[in-house]
């Protein structure tokens, strides 16, 4: 019985030794464990990093306020409005701009009191006022990180994980739009591989197949299912992303922005867009 | 470089302090929920935050059996630089974390595992969907010690028990 435990415990010690060392290669296909589920959407920000590596960007020229839209009642227009936002915020933190980051600050506070989570965004919304009139940038940065998410959280404790995926798909549209519209105006390489992103568009694809209830049918939500199959023919994972391609895919998710946040011909209402808000 | 506490009872212990203040502000941020996990996760990464790194608030948390691997995926983008923080709470419980690219290839550059803490830190040399392995176990005689020498009552039925799996947090960091 001793030898026994005795040769159980050496052999799990060894065993727990080999775990422990670092394989140089993992076989993914048959990983004997368990895949999370969970896809945490990147923010623009992540990217935009990596651009302002690769060379100076006109980030002012980026910031797109839209005119107040007839106020929506529809949860799933306004959870992606709000995360296209939330992405706007970042592209004008990038720019310094902190006139339009505080109009997007109090665009944000009307959105969330309008999806009924204002009490938890209040808080953020005023530190990311206070953060741009102060010129601190990583400060507004990280709230409009906090923002978001707690947005997010607050709807999947509400059993509204739809929403909350609505909300990332927002952020990440307006910052791929973004992304592109600079890309197309200098295009190399090296920039336009920032959006090898296939697995991201298959995430957002199934997220939006799934979803239940009348939104489902809604003319926005379905003309973002049809452009997010057009993104998805353009990106995958072995081809090398064109000039061409990254032309196709500004005008592509423009055409998806413009059905629930941008107004039709956006380039003539560049940042000098009436104030939705005051 | 990271704040080490001895063992990872007294971190359970010292949790309740460093959870509510990692919980309630890390750098100025707020977090809307308590979970000890990815608090010990967040607390991992706050030397890297005077570093540059921008730490994400989004995470992946949970409870695993211990031994029993995770695989999250994420993507990465070429150019910059990344760190992935995971942590743990359970007493006795221990983590580690290691990073492939999508042909399972290793790609971790540096790495640290001090019991409930541990890193990984990588720069993609593509852009692409990345695999994140995490690993938590669990040594029921070290928690018992544990408990023993910082004269915590022994676990009751319910309370303290270990129940078969830990808790475990991953977030990352760019910049």
């Amino acid at each position: 019985m001793t030898v026994a435990v005795v040769v159980a415990v050496a052999l799990s010690n060894a065993l727990l030794a080999q775990d422990d060392e670092v394989p140089e290669r993992l076989d993914l296909a048959n990983f004997p464990g368990e895949i999370v589920d969970k896809v945490v959407v990147p923010i623009p920000a992540e990217i935009f990093a990596v651009l302002d590596k690769l060379g100076e960007s006109d980030w002012g020229s980026g910031v797109v306020i839209p005119s107040e839209r007839a106020q929506t009642s529809e949860r799933a227009i306004l959870a992606l409005t709000f995360g296209s936002l939330v992405g706007e915020g970042f592209i004008a933190v990038q720019a310094k701009d902190a006139d339009n980051i505080q109009k997007i600050g109090r665009h944000v506070l009307l959105l969330s009191e309008s999806l009924g989570l204002g009490s938890a965004v209040r808080p953020h919304s005023l530190s990311i006022i206070e953060a741009a009139g102060d010129r601190e940038w990583d400060r507004v940065r990280d709230e409009l990180d906090s923002t978001q998410q707690t947005v997010r959280e607050t709807m999947e404790r509400l059993r509204d994980d739809e929403l909350s995926g609505l909300v990332s798909l927002g952020g990440w549209l307006r910052g791929t739009n973004v992304v592109t519209s600079f890309i197309s105006e200098s295009f190399n390489e090296d920039k336009a591989e920032l959006l090898n992103q296939p697995g991201l568009i298959s995430y957002f694809r199934e997220m939006i197949g799934s979803m239940a209830g009348p939104s489902r049918a809604s003319s926005e939500i379905r003309a973002i299912a049809t452009g997010l199959a057009r993104l998805e023919s353009i990106i995958s994972d072995e081809d090398m992303i064109s000039e061409e391609d990254i032309n196709e895919l500004r005008d592509i998710s423009r055409t998806m922005l413009e059905e629930y946040y941008f107004d039709e011909e956006v380039e003539e209402s560049k940042s000098s867009e009436t104030d939705p808000v005051n | 470089m990271i704040l080490m506490q001895e063992n990872s009872t007294s971190i359970r212990v010292a949790s309740a302090t460093v959870m509510l203040a990692m919980t309630f502000f890390l750098m100025g941020k707020a977090y809307a929920f308590v979970n000890e996990a990815i608090s010990m996760a967040f607390e991992a990464a706050t030397p890297y935050v005077e570093q540059g790194f921008e730490v994400r608030e989004d995470n992946w948390a949970g409870e695993v059996e211990p031994g029993k691997p995770l695989l999250v995926r994420h993507q990465l983008f070429r150019g910059n630089e990344y760190w992935f923080w995971a942590g743990t709470s359970w007493p006795g419980a221990t983590i580690k974390v290691d990073i492939f690219d999508s042909k399972g290839n290793s790609i971790g550059l540096e790495s640290f595992s001090k019991g409930s803490f541990a890193g990984v830190r990588a720069l993609p040399q593509k852009t692409a969907t990345y695999f994140i392995r995490v690993v938590a176990r669990h040594d029921a005689k070290k928690a018992a010690e544990e408990a023993r020498r910082l004269g915590l009552p022994p676990a009751a039925e319910g309370v303290g028990e270990f129940t078969g799996t830990v808790d475990w947090g991953l977030v990352y960091g760019y910049r």
